[in-house]
């Protein structure tokens, strides 16, 4: 029972961060179809902002969180003015995008190397302690984890589904040709949409780091994690793939628990591929959703 | 498509041969020991380019699978060597097989996804490959007090042996050794992905990439070529692996790092996805660039990220596209 509650735990812990990292790169798919490779980076980016606004400009712990957001949008902005909109009108968007997002990734991590060292951080957005559920010990930071991803993933709803931005979004993922000819100023949507997803990036690196020490690689394997929850959800499926993150984050947590840490990602991998070869698009996901 | 094979195949193994009667050559000018080491670097990182274009420029399948690949020869040829004892030279071979299993086993996985898909998985697949290394503590065995694993771990495997040039050729000229080695995997291979162009293989990827449909109705198999293209040219990718073991004699988990990956991926971008000459023009500039910076080092990653954003965003043909273009003007006027 004991080891059940533990497994609980620590899997909706991790399950709550991937389900936010990961809607940011469903969003940027379902809109964009890009695959943003960077967002390992914005990830730390937001771990950063943080760190500084908190560490250096003395900031109380709490702010800390909401300084990220600030962060993320900037990143956000970047990988807009820098990358996409040279790129989206292209027919090889899909190969270049990735290739310079990596890029982008590299330069950035390497640039925060400079800044902050490589050395490892503490997240200052952290309580210690926490209450205990017969003999396990739940820690107050997963409350609070779980706690910012409702808010986050409820405000990303609402955003989408009740504002007039939400509606030239949704516009624009069913049909970009089509939202273009109804007026929908598509340039300004991609950029919207970078915005959030980077301001959204940013939070769930705040939680991120919270977790796992911050330094400027950490971003990668949570990225790619992200990335299997939002293949097995389907990509660019929100709801979906908020699901998926926690079933993800349970499962693993089961795995480490049962067969040793270092067998986690690797299951998660295998479980990718099984879902990849009998479902291509996803458990939600639909064939139809491909831009040709 | 325009049809002047006949020019093309004179022109390609003119230029495949001069270079490699240039590079053949090099060594008797009198170089340095490192500019012949960096040149045999070259023919290592050069080979892995050309194979990696073919599945990535030409057959235009997104996998970032490449350095697993080239690691899994790696590390079949040292670990062969190292637990068997059998010479390099053979275990380098069975490295090339080993990877063409690996690429099989990719390629199919790969098969019912479309282009991110792929990117996402391959890339899974070397980041859990080396994770798996980094985290093998488990005893495999014991040489007095130290432990080893099986895989060497985080510190990688070493002392596995070489090929031997030392011996046959004296402890002055062995570095010669390698290089002429390596010139001849890197023309081998350079080689094979021409063939492959103009063979059937390469006529059916041309089709699919110009009129995917009508190639379909013509009975053309997207996944049969593409297991086979995957399975082709993982051997000469795990064959370099396996000799950068016997060059370097050791073989360590950072050749599956991000920034290695992204290294090549630059030289691809940079010489021209996709084009003949692409792979060698973009590995010879990028190493140059990477010689220049090397004295400061911390913006080395920095200058290469940078390089491949600036290329994708402007340059979009590379090095090669941009000397077409630049022949083409000339010709025309």
């Amino acid at each position: 029972m004991d080891s059940l509650i533990q497994i609980v735990v620590s899997g909706l812990t991790i399950g709550a961060t991937y389900a936010i990292s990961a809607v940011g790169l469903a969003l940027i798919w379902g809109v964009l179809h890009m695959l943003n490779m960077a967002h390992g980076t914005l990830l730390v980016i937001g771990g950063y902002t943080s760190f500084v606004a908190v560490n250096m400009l003395g900031l109380p712990w709490y702010l800390g969180l909401p300084a990220s957001i600030v962060g993320g949008i900037a990143s956000g902005a970047i990988v807009f003015y820098v990358i996409v909109r040279w790129l989206y009108r292209h027919q090889s968007f899909e190969i270049g995008i990735i290739i310079a997002t990596v890029g982008l990734a590299i330069v950035v991590e390497n640039l925060l190397v400079k800044a902050f060292t490589a050395y490892p951080k503490k997240q200052p957005f952290f309580v210690d302690g926490g209450f205990r559920i017969s003999e396990i010990l739940v820690p107050w930071q997963t409350l609070i984890i779980i706690a910012v991803a409702v808010v986050l993933v409820a405000a990303l709803a609402w955003l989408i589904l009740h504002t007039g931005m939400g509606r030239a979004i949704r516009a624009t993922t069913q049909s970009p040709e089509a939202a273009r000819l109804m007026g929908v100023p598509v340039g300004r949507v991609y950029l919207q949409v970078l915005l959030i997803a980077g301001a959204v990036a940013a939070i769930s690196g705040v939680c991120l780091t919270s977790i796992v020490p911050l330094a400027p690689h950490v971003g990668g394997t949570p990225m790619l994690k992200a990335f299997i929850v939002c293949v097995i959800a389907g990509l660019g499926n929100l709801p979906g793939t908020v699901l998926a993150g926690i079933v993800l984050g349970l499962f693993e947590s089961a795995v480490e628990y049962g067969a040793g840490a270092r067998y986690g990602f690797p299951a998660m991998l295998a479980l990718v591929i099984i879902v990849l070869i009998w479902r291509p698009y996803g458990v939600f996901g639909r064939a139809d959703v491909t831009r040709v | 498509m325009r049809l002047r094979a006949p020019f093309t195949l004179d022109r390609d193994i003119g230029i495949g041969l001069a270079l490699v009667a240039l590079f053949a050559a090099i060594p008797w000018l009198g170089p340095s020991k490192y500019v012949v080491s960096q040149i045999t670097l070259f023919f290592i990182w050069a080979t892995v380019v050309t194979q990696w274009n073919l599945i990535f420029g030409f057959a235009g399948i997104f996998s970032l699978a490449q350095m697993a690949v080239f690691g899994m020869g790696a590390y079949t040829a040292a670990m062969l060597a190292l637990y068997l004892d059998w010479s390099l030279w053979g275990t380098m071979f069975l490295g090339g097989l080993m990877s063409v299993l690996v690429g099989a086993i990719v390629g199919a996985a790969c098969i019912r996804l479309s282009g991110p898909f792929v990117a996402l998985l391959t890339l899974a697949v070397a980041v859990v490959m080396q994770q798996m290394i980094v985290t093998d503590f488990e005893c495999f065995y014991k040489q007095g007090m130290t432990c080893y694993n099986f895989t060497g771990g985080p510190r990688g495997l070493s002392r596995f042996g070489d090929f031997n040039f030392k011996e046959w050729l004296g402890y002055g000229n062995r570095h010669l050794g390698s290089y002429y080695l390596g010139l001849v995997i890197l023309a081998a291979a350079t080689a094979f992905t021409i063939v492959v162009k103009r063979s059937s293989m390469g006529l059916a990827f041309v089709a699919l990439r110009d009129n995917p449909v009508l190639a379909k109705t013509r009975g053309i198999s997207r996944s049969k070529y593409q297991i086979l293209i995957f399975t082709l040219s993982a051997f000469f990718t795990g064959l370099a692996g396996g000799f950068y073991a016997g060059h370097f004699r050791t073989v360590s988990p950072p050749i599956l790092d991000l920034s290695i990956m992204l290294f090549l991926l630059t030289m691809m971008v940079v010489g021209g996805l996709g084009r003949r000459w692409g792979p060698l023009l973009g590995c010879a500039a990028i190493m140059l660039i990477d010689d220049a910076l090397k004295d400061a080092a911390e913006w080395r990653m920095i200058g290469i990220g940078a390089i491949s954003i600036l290329f994708i965003l402007v340059v979009k043909g590379g090095i090669a596209g941009f000397i077409e273009l630049a022949v083409g003007r000339l010709r025309r006027s």
